[in-house]
């Protein structure tokens, strides 16, 4: 660079850190670009389909008897398995945060373990084990409650594929707050559970709504796991996932996508509430999620 | 043993806590898992690879790990220009690009899969346009590279972002004034910085793609040793009832999804090691 | 290196960080720039080491302009309050980052590269360190190789930000005469910041007293604490 008239800086100073405003420019369009065609094309995708026959018929389709049993089904196996695996969560985060045992790391590599299992293995496994052919399943069906190709399994397999969610957003959220408001808490005589009510649960709440958010939309979304242990039986066993594959082997194209299009909202909507809670309290996730 | 097992701990709620979290880890989790491998033990080794060893389940195996491999080295790339283009700078749409990255995290695999298949079959938008120029996608080993790309898209922007916003700018400053120009300073500075945890996160799409289903069987056509995934075999057996051949399969698959796990913390244990951070 | 700061001024958005201050440095002398934090004395630092550009007036070395001159192109040697050190770097890399930067064509051989190293490793008395990773060193170790790495590119000049401000008492006391010695060896300008009146005092050839984006008072430690020009001074040296 030349120097430089007394008249004051020179028009451009390049600064010691940061990318040319041309490199800076080129890296921002091609971000935008591959996100464009890799995920907002697919988005859009799926309300272009589902509404190519006019709104009318999408919400015809969803009024349909598979769509309606599908979307009750869904949102019934979400409801038991969301709040048990924010139960095992708050456990799971109290247990390893406020405790100091061997094998922990181990026990978090274990909690961790269904993120790294393909969900076809996983649902492999529950058949193996619950299936008619296998012991404890066939003492299960003669008694009347099978557990592979019925309700149960959908939400074993449910459980097994969202397992880590809530424990994960908790651990580092609790790790970092410590246990000094706790024993506070207890030297002032309070008993354990109103420990718990009072200040921990007011601590992690926005950690604990955000692991739900995550789990809930996984849990609605699940499709490899289930389609295993399903059987996938029309108006009982058939979840809104495998329902959007029958329809969709059918050449139900509108009906398919109406379908694909209700998950794809409420995918929009946990973004949504995920990114407001990022930006709203931003303290009180794990520190990760700050941006 | 020096080390007691349990510390005692004035904390309240130890037996609840553990009661609840090891039953239903081992009943949710663990005796699933064992049950596959106590097949696996009992059908044997000998049992396990004679199933293994047979050119469609190579082939499967092969797709699936060749594939995902492809998909995790492009999401490296991109997911590590993506963290630096969202922390870095400041432009319109930011935030909306921020929250764009975790929608394959958010939507369902199923839903992803017709879709990509609506785009980018021979009459989809995509699709035309490829046909055009004699490509194509959806069907073939393109569809399944597509497919895998998009649901490991956020593992290596979400690992690497927190780390580009820990950078001290001082470190860079540093580089300026020993004389770097700031591509130097990029490529032995800020990349090697970057590292440890864009390979964790290239991990991470590595394992979630070798094991993905749903995005993918609609877009892949299927068809016996050319585009026919591992997990898809495993629901082949199921149906057939072959129950030994897809745990076979299965074990497979649970092996090398070990290895990778094992993998995530070892570059995790080295990375600190060496540099005292992760 | 002579240094002549004509009318320098800063302005981040609406405030002033620096008002026009003038202010030269003799060729070869250890200078303080002494000032509670917001002063301005490490937005002057970092005007001469070329990592901010002023908002107006100029920077001669030797008598030329070298407002404009891109920090790369300034051979400064900055030594960071932090250090700043590459983590993922061996201290032996670390020192030697500034020469394997240089483009092929003014690039020392390798070997002349680790003769440097292993000159300056003695030159802080660190002989036995090249191998190690920074976060296996002590604060001391850490500051002395950060000297080390920035007099490596041979600087034309020495900034230093707090260079003794993250170090307990006594490796302190230590380190001023490491970097006393270093100066007297080597013959550099050297500029350093410092909150630390008696560091200033104890160490420096020449102290401007800085406050608010403005010079205070520049003179020689002994002259300062006999006249202090400005009840301001007066009161800080005495603190």
């Amino acid at each position: 660079m030349s120097d430089v008239s007394l008249a004051g800086p020179p028009a451009r100073f390049r600064p010691a850190t940061g990318e040319s405003a041309g490199a800076r420019w080129a890296m921002i369009v091609i971000a935008f670009t591959g996100l464009a065609i890799l995920v907002f094309a697919p988005l859009v995708a799926v309300f272009v389909v589902a509404l190519a026959d006019g709104v009318a018929a999408s919400l015809q389709s969803l009024a349909s008897r598979d769509a309606r049993d599908a979307i009750r089904l869904t949102l019934t196996i979400a409801a038991i398995s969301v709040p048990l695996n924010a139960a095992f969560g708050i456990a799971a985060a109290w247990l390893i945060t406020k405790f100091d045992f061997r094998g922990k790391a181990f026990l978090i590599t274990l909690i961790d373990l269904p993120f790294s299992v393909s969900p076809v293995v996983a649902g492999l496994c529950i058949v193996l084990m619950f299936g008619a052919n296998s012991a404890i399943g066939g003492w299960l069906v003669a008694n009347g409650f099978p557990i592979v190709f019925a309700m149960p399994g959908i939400i074993l397999a449910t459980m097994f594929v969202t397992f880590p969610f809530v424990a994960r957003e908790l651990i580092p959220v609790m790790i970092e707050q410590g246990r000094a408001e706790e024993e506070a808490a207890l030297t002032l005589g309070a008993s354990g559970w109103r420990v718990f009510r009072t200040v921990t649960l007011p601590n992690i709440r926005w950690a604990l709504l955000y692991g739900v958010l995550l789990c809930n939309a996984r849990a609605m979304g699940e499709f490899g796991a289930v389609a295993v242990v399903s059987g996938k039986i029309r108006g009982q066993t058939a979840t809104m996932p495998t329902t959007i594959e029958m329809l969709y082997q059918e050449y139900l194209s509108v009906a398919a996508f109406s379908l694909a299009a209700v998950l794809a909202l409420l995918a929009l909507v946990t973004l949504l509430l995920k990114t407001a809670l990022e930006i709203r309290h931003a303290d009180q996730l794990a520190a990760t999620h700050r941006h | 043993m020096g080390r007691p097992l349990i510390h005692r701990s004035p904390m309240p709620g130890l037996g609840l806590s553990m009661g609840i979290t090891l039953t239903m880890l081992s009943l949710v989790v663990l005796l699933p898992i064992g049950t596959l491998l106590l097949k696996g033990a009992n059908y044997g080794l000998a049992g396990i690879w004679e199933t293994v060893n047979r050119e469609r389940v190579w082939a499967a195996l092969y797709l699936s790990f060749r594939l995902s491999l492809l998909a995790a080295i492009f999401n490296l790339v991109f997911g590590v220009l993506l963290a630096w283009v969202l922390v870095r700078y400041r432009f319109p749409g930011r935030r909306i690009l921020d929250a764009a990255v975790d929608l394959p995290f958010a939507l369902p695999t199923a839903v992803a899969g017709i879709s990509l298949t609506a785009l980018y079959a021979p009459n989809g938008a995509f699709g035309q346009l490829a046909a055009e120029i004699g490509w194509k996608i959806a069907y073939t080993q393109w569809g399944i590279f597509i497919a895998l790309v998009f649901v490991g898209l956020p593992f290596v922007t979400r690992t690497v972002q927190p780390v580009v916003e820990e950078i001290e700018r001082e470190v860079e400053e540093v580089s300026a004034t020993l004389g770097a120009t700031r591509l130097h300073t990029l490529r032995h500075v800020i990349l090697p910085m970057l590292t440890p945890a864009a390979l964790t996160g290239f991990a991470l799409a590595l394992a979630r793609a070798v094991g993905e289903y749903g995005s993918v069987i609609f877009i892949a056509g299927n068809i016996p040793l050319v585009t026919e995934i591992a997990p898809l075999l495993i629901i082949i057996q199921l149906e057939e009832f072959n129950y030994d051949a897809a745990a076979a399969i299965g074990i497979a698959m649970l092996l090398i999804s070990f290895a990778m796990l094992l993998l995530i913390n070892l570059i995790q244990v080295w990375s600190r090691r060496r540099i005292g951070y992760v | 290196m002579h240094i002549e700061i004509d009318e320098i001024s800063k302005q981040f958005g609406t405030t002033a960080a620096l008002h026009p201050v003038s202010l030269a440095l003799p060729s070869g002398a250890l200078v303080a720039l002494l000032g509670p934090s917001g002063s301005g004395k490490t937005t002057l630092l970092r005007i001469l080491g070329g990592l901010e550009f002023p908002t107006s007036g100029r920077v001669l070395f030797d008598g030329q302009d070298a407002t404009g001159v891109t920090v790369q192109e300034r051979r400064a040697g900055f030594v960071f309050q932090s250090y700043a050190l590459f983590r993922h770097m061996t201290v032996f890399d670390n020192i030697a980052y500034g020469l394997n930067a240089r483009p092929r064509a003014t690039r020392p051989q390798k070997a002349e590269i680790a003769r440097r190293v292993t000159k300056l490793l003695d030159l802080i008395q660190l002989p036995d360190i090249g191998a190690r990773y920074p976060s296996q060193l002590s604060g001391g170790q850490r500051q002395r190789v950060a000297l080390a790495r920035a007099l490596a590119i041979e600087p034309r000049m020495l900034l230093l930000d707090e260079p003794f401000g993250a170090l307990d008492a006594k490796v302190r006391r230590e380190l001023r005469q490491g970097l006393r010695d270093i100066h007297d060896t080597t013959g550099l300008t050297t500029v350093f910041v410092t909150h630390d009146q008696e560091e200033a005092m104890e160490l420096a050839d020449l102290v401007v007293v800085m406050s608010m984006g403005r010079i205070e008072q520049i003179g020689k430690p002994q002259d300062i604490r006999a006249r202090p020009a400005t009840p301001f001074v007066r009161d800080f040296i005495t603190a």
